[in-house]
């Protein structure tokens, strides 16, 4: 869970695709994304992350990406398990290794997806994604709540941790019993985290009061986006790939694997 | 032993170190030293990425946090990391039911930690309502409760005022007399200065000093390489080399009695 948390936080780089416009990267990983749901083929999503990885390869966090997806792996397998499942037992269908295919490629999609927001992640700091949105129109409260919330995310990790040491040094075993009395266990470990929560959001709310939140309807930024001859080369490559992929899709009638 | 954790930092790097039975121990450094990750090793929370942790025999890598947390009773910094009972009485009886006491035992028990951290008043109170002072002193009573035969303390001083370091070193005296073994993390130097025990000083995940507090903090250079300031007497004794007193550790009283002495002759 940590290594995922980790693979969406920010790493400091001064690499291409560091400095390329946040709202390029956004449109970037929007269009992977949308390539991953138009197709259902192993292939073609293979394609999408080993472009993926020639990102993150080109802005030099492929240890850290790699292991955001690593760390996803329990999620990607409960995906894999509960389509399959759903698939055999809620719609009836006979056991199949086409059915293991789709359920496969469903969870394989979740890999790609998840591989082009963290490299988004990775090299966006919270304030560029911040002022990315603020230039889509998205109004500056909304955008600060979303923000915070991901700069809270590793710090709720360390809590989290504390907290668990804390409650496993009180003889609280968390692995033990059925699965009532393991969710019962947790309790220990929740109402902390609650109260810590709840406690640093109103210390936030506070700060926040200090400094005049809110005080003066339209924003200034000290750095102001703007957008660059390299910003438009990317953008127009991530296009035409994309529309390259849209077009094979609808027009091109080819048996994929 | 070693502890590099799954980022790639080394805490601990070669530490090795023997703590016997009713010893009272200080791990002192600066931020970082690696003190807390070597208390952690300590009921089993961490297990060394190499070499070993014995406590009372038994190796750390073969045995449960819990079981380990019955003779090894860890109080963490941040004591609001583990209240979510309904009141003080509850959040005590916790770890006691969960190591599995009968119930008169458990009554006894509790009563005894919360009259001995002064928190008997408090009993039917939300942990969440009691000030920080009361706070630390119901963490310290939660692990009391249990009588653990080690009892290690985080950071014991930080956020505490000067009655509350004093009687925090009561406690601590009065635990060890007895027969707990008592090993603390600190960089309160005035505090482990008053209290006088045993001092492990730690830095960059290594050993540099394990001594009595005595040798270890009037040690300028040593004290001065971990980022520590000497206790404010030993920092006087020491500028009255002209009149021919020592550096040293020691009260108030004796270093005045000490001057006084030199003036008459």
């Amino acid at each position: 869970m940590s290594a995922l948390l980790q693979g969406l936080q920010f790493h400091p780089g001064k690499t291409i695709i560091h400095r390329l416009d946040p709202r390029v990267k956004l449109v970037i990983s929007i269009l992977l994304l949308a390539t991953t749901l138009m197709y259902l083929e192993v292939t073609v999503i293979t394609l999408v992350i080993v472009v993926e990885a020639l990102i993150a390869y080109a802005a030099r966090v492929v240890g850290r990406w790699a292991r955001t997806v690593y760390g996803a792996a329990p999620l990607i397998a409960l995906v894999f398990l509960m389509n399959y499942t759903a698939n055999v037992f809620m719609m009836g269908e006979a056991f199949s290794v086409e059915g293991l295919y789709r359920a496969f490629a469903a969870a394989y999609r979740l890999v790609a997806l998840l591989a082009a927001f963290s490299i988004f992640f990775l090299t966006t700091t919270p304030e560029e994604l911040g002022m990315a949105l603020t230039k889509l129109k998205v109004p500056y409260i909304y955008t600060f709540a979303f923000i915070s919330a991901i700069r809270f995310a590793p710090v709720l990790a360390q809590e989290l941790q504390s907290i668990l040491d804390a409650q496993r040094s009180r003889g609280l075993e968390l692995d033990k019993g059925g699965p009532l009395t393991r969710a019962r266990r947790y309790i220990p470990v929740l109402v902390p985290l609650l109260v810590s929560v709840l406690r640093r959001s109103y210390e936030l709310a506070e700060a926040m009061e200090v400094k005049c939140f809110g005080a003066k309807k339209e924003r200034t930024y000290l750095k102001t986006l703007r957008l660059g001859r390299r910003d438009y080369a990317a953008l127009s490559l991530a296009i035409s790939l994309f529309t390259l992929a849209a077009y094979i899709r609808v027009m091109v009638p080819i048996e994929l694997p | 032993m070693e502890h590099v954790y799954p980022n790639g930092v080394k805490a601990l790097d070669g530490v090795s170190l023997r703590i016997g039975e009713g010893e009272v121990v200080a791990i002192m450094g600066e931020n970082g030293a690696g003190k807390t990750t070597l208390l952690k090793h300590l009921n089993g929370l961490l297990k060394p990425t190499r070499g070993r942790v014995i406590v009372d025999g038994k190796d750390t890598r073969e045995a449960t946090v819990a079981e380990l947390s019955r003779k090894v009773g860890i109080v963490f910094q941040n004591a609001e990391d583990m209240f979510f009972s309904g009141s003080v009485w509850e959040e005590t009886e916790f770890a006691l039911r969960n190591f599995g006491f009968s119930e008169d035992v458990i009554s006894k028990r509790v009563e005894w930690a919360l009259r001995f951290m002064e928190l008997w008043d408090y009993r039917s109170k939300s942990p969440f309502m009691l000030s920080g002072g009361e706070k630390k002193r119901l963490a310290l009573a939660v692990i009391l409760a249990w009588s653990p035969e080690i009892i290690v303390l985080d950071e014991p001083t930080i956020g505490q005022d000067q009655l509350q370091k004093e009687k925090m070193i009561e406690v601590i005296r009065l635990l060890n007399t007895q027969g707990k073994t008592v090993i603390l993390s600190s960089h309160d130097i005035e505090f482990v200065a008053e209290l006088r025990p045993r001092i492990i000083l730690m830095s960059g995940g290594r050993i540099v000093g394990d001594g009595r507090a005595e040798d270890i903090l009037t040690n300028m250079s040593l004290l001065e390489s971990c980022r520590l300031i000497p206790p404010q007497i030993v920092q006087l004794t020491s500028r009255l080399g002209f009149m021919g007193i020592r550096a040293k550790l020691a009260s108030p009283e004796d270093v005045a009695k000490e001057i006084a002495e030199r003036i008459r002759v």
